[in-house]
């Protein structure tokens, strides 16, 4: 199953004030627009479907109706809803005094009851602005209360809460992954509308994903984050967590292998181990340890593809994943030729807030017919035309530094810019825009774009890729 | 020697349009709307007998009003029942100007005539500026090459010709109204030459900024623009009105810092603000010669390592123009 470019449109599933999920989606790296559009993933078909016994061709109508009928699907869903209700509750935020919510997600009671399973995205906000939002918890009952965090885990984007006085009938946890094809339940409070379960099929873990996830075909939407995802038994195989948008039925689940660990170290609030200021160092050091493992994963092996002369890295990291393609070009008269990498999951400390991304793009820029002097002004245009990924609210301004260097075979004109995240010192963006220099009709703009990185690793990064470009003519 | 006094009475451009003299310690001048007065003048604000002018003994003028409702300003203030005692200067009655010069003022050297280098060769000048300016437009149309070539160049030709029209009739109207002439070829000159230099500089400005890897190069060119200009608008003054070089220089100098102002906070609105904009230093010459040695990638790196101090101070000024939202400690 290839899932190239697809997750970067995975949004979360917590439903937040329209602002904020405007800001996820506009997130969405530009480049990657202009990609074709991804693979959609085959789904087998369900292993509850009747098998016709090869050979057979007839076709008896009142045999599928007594088959469909048999299977009940939407008495098995009532009933798993009616197990996991009085478990499930909605997890509601709010800014400072207002009456309003301003983001909502779901949550459900494991372990002793006492705690509650629900997603770092749902609570982030709390977390990282302890002093401007609050939880609270809405039962089935309709009790509700304040809640506060015990645990967090960026990585797989999975957060323990609790209440003083909250004691809930817990849902039991599968610890392995179900099987591609089993039927699966997804429950939580979507867009606001009250308790809901969808009805799905689990299909398997992700392939090429560094985080663990799921892939769940069924309806998941905003709101329903954090809500369990079950299986047959009503045991609770993940927890719901992203969804692709403008495709049907792609959700994610975060497997529930990794609730017991966090649930471990879930004793007591946040707040009360931490000060505000090493809060946001405990997420960032949560995000230092994912890009250790990920980006810097096997650091000696960096694979190249030659294109047009120019040796050009694409994997500097296992992670990386690439596609080649052309793009219509600044001019009609010059071809671009494109090999986009990237690594296709990235964690979020919170929403429109992606850390630990790479994406390298290589654009091999090719002159028909036109003057040098024409040509440079189409070369000049393509390297001008960087992302614009940042908000003004997340990331300070860029710092700048360029010059001509020699490469591997020839030169170019190096422009580094590196900016600090406003709420996270220890994390930076760089943007580093490579363009080969003398050749009059062809050229290279080549661009690493790293987010949330520490600085000591996008430099190790960026040498690793300066280091593997090279023209062999 | 005789005590003199010279009246003028102002037009409303400024020049003289009536010039009297008055010859002997003692000799009245009755200025006013009647008949009878010695000046004469035909204006509604002006009583029928409104000022006296005496040419004193010392040779100095006293000035006094005749109990007028709108009364007599001497150097702008009103003039007390006692008059006031001048060597020169204007007397303002009503909404007429006149103005008196007695030998206490002693006219300027003689200054020697100079035919200015742009009147002497407006015709070149202004052939060769308009030239220059067109062959940038066209030249910057052929760079983008597009799909029809001749119809972009007239265009862009066309508006240049149309921005330059524009901008050369209205200063040659302000000659015409202040000094009589039109001098549209004067005008022109000093417009189109300013232009093509701004726009023909910044080109190569660009090619050396590439050469010698010199970015501030950008910055200089910014300066040298705001030169041009300040040098442009001063020989159109000088050209259109009357002011001297001083009061010239002046507007001109205000001009420019108005345009240059108001040019920043543009800049700044759009720019600085922005946590997205690259800086990618000069822009490519593709096979252009390079004056500076490359450097390897090692010496490259040691650069980028001090962008973690820039880009922290980069964060402490994003800080203190917009705090956190929840500093929390």
């Amino acid at each position: 199953m290839k899932l190239v470019g697809l997750f970067i449109a995975a949004v979360w599933l917590c439903a937040a004030a329209p602002s904020a999920v405007a800001q996820t989606v506009g997130a969405a790296d530009q480049a990657e627009r202009k990609q074709p559009p991804p693979e959609t993933p085959v789904v087998p078909p369900a292993a509850e479907e009747p098998q016709q016994p090869p050979g057979e061709e007839t076709v008896n109508e009142a045999a599928i109706e007594a088959e469909i009928a048999a299977q009940e699907l939407s008495g098995e869903a009532q009933t798993r809803l009616d197990a996991a209700r009085d478990s499930v509750v909605q997890i509601q935020g709010f800014f400072e005094g207002s009456e309003s919510s301003a983001f909502h997600g779901s949550g459900f009671a494991v372990d002793d009851g006492r705690r509650i399973v629900t997603n770092y995205h749902v609570v982030a906000q709390a977390v990282l602005y302890p002093q401007q939002y609050r939880l609270k918890y809405l039962a089935s009952d309709g009790r509700e209360g304040p809640l506060h965090v015990l645990a967090i885990d960026v990585r797989n984007d999975l957060a323990i809460v609790a209440a003083d006085d909250l004691e809930l009938p817990p849902l039991k946890l599968r610890p392995d992954i179900p099987a591609q094809g089993e039927r699966a339940w997804s429950i939580g409070f979507p867009l606001n509308l009250g308790l809901t379960i969808t009805e799905g099929v689990a299909n398997g873990l992700v392939e090429n994903r560094i985080g663990q996830r799921i892939h769940y075909t069924g309806a998941i939407n905003g709101g329903m984050s954090g809500g369990p995802a079950l299986d047959r038994r009503g045991r609770v195989y993940g927890v719901n967590v992203s969804v692709v948008t403008n495709r049907q039925l792609v959700g994610f689940v975060v497997p529930a292998q990794h609730i017991p660990a966090l649930l471990a170290r879930a004793k007591e609030p946040l707040e009360k181990q931490y000060s505000a200021l090493q809060l946001r160092q405990h997420v960032t050091s949560q995000v230092l340890a994912y890009e250790a493992d990920v980006l810097e994963a096997q650091p000696d092996a960096v694979s190249t593809q030659t294109v047009r002369g120019f040796v050009l890295p694409t994997q500097i990291s296992p992670y990386v994943e690439c596609s080649t393609f052309d793009e219509r070009g600044p001019h009609v008269r010059t071809r671009v030729e494109v090999i986009s990498c990237r690594i296709p999951s990235q964690l979020s400390v919170q929403s429109g807030l992606p850390v630990a991304g790479l994406s390298i793009q290589h654009r091999i820029v090719r002159s028909i017919g036109l003057h040098p002097l024409q040509f440079e002004r189409q070369v000049n245009r393509v390297a001008a035309d960087t992302p614009r990924l940042g908000l003004p609210t997340h990331v300070a301004p860029f710092a700048c530094h360029d010059g001509l260097v020699s490469l591997d075979g020839f030169d170019a004109r190096i422009s580094t810019c590196v900016r600090q995240y406003r709420l996270f010192p220890d994390l930076y963006d760089f943007n580093v825009t490579v363009v080969s220099l003398d050749d009059e009709s062809q050229a290279l703009v080549s661009r690493l774009t790293l987010q949330g990185v520490a600085f000591d690793s996008g430099e190790r990064l960026l040498k690793r890729y300066l280091g593997a470009l090279q023209w062999k003519p | 020697m005789e005590a003199v006094m010279l009246v003028e009475q102002v037009g409303a451009l400024g020049h003289p349009v009536l010039r009297q003299r008055f010859t002997g310690a003692g000799t009245e001048c009755r200025v006013g709307q009647d008949i009878d007065c010695d000046v004469v003048v035909d204006d509604e604000h002006v009583a029928p007998q409104h000022a006296l002018l005496t040419l004193l003994e010392d040779g100095r003028v006293r000035v006094q009003d005749l109990g007028t409702r709108n009364g007599t300003r001497v150097a702008g203030k009103r003039v007390t029942p006692e008059g006031a005692i001048i060597e020169q200067g204007e007397i303002i009655v009503g909404h007429t100007r006149l103005y008196v010069r007695t030998r206490h003022v002693p006219p300027g050297q003689e200054r020697v005539y100079r035919r200015e280098f742009v009147r002497t060769h407006r015709t070149w000048l202004t052939v060769a500026g308009v030239a220059a300016c067109i062959a940038y437009a066209g030249f910057r149309q052929w760079l983008n090459a597009p799909s029809s070539l001749p119809r972009s160049v007239t265009t862009a030709a066309l508006v240049t010709l149309g921005v330059l029209a524009l901008w050369t009739g209205l200063w040659a109207l302000m000659s015409k109204l202040n000094r009589g002439r039109w001098e549209v070829r004067v005008h022109l000159a000093i417009a189109s030459i300013g232009v093509a230099v701004c726009v023909w500089g910044s080109w190569v400005g660009g090619l050396v900024a590439y050469a010698a890897q010199w970015s501030v190069l950008a910055k200089v060119g910014v300066g040298v623009i705001g030169a041009i200009t300040l040098v442009a608008l001063y020989l159109h003054l000088r050209e259109a009105t009357r002011y001297d070089r001083r009061i010239a220089l002046a507007i001109a100098g205000a001009a420019t810092i108005l345009i240059s102002a108001v040019a920043w906070v543009i800049a700044i609105g759009v720019d600085d603000n922005d946590v997205n904009r690259v800086d990618l230093g000069p822009d490519v010459r593709l096979g252009a010669e390079r004056i500076v040695p490359n450097r390897d990638i090692a010496e490259y790196l040691a650069e980028v390592d001090r962008l973690k101090r820039a880009a922290g101070r980069e964060r402490q000024m994003s800080l203190l123009n917009s705090p956190l939202a929840d500093a929390g400690d």
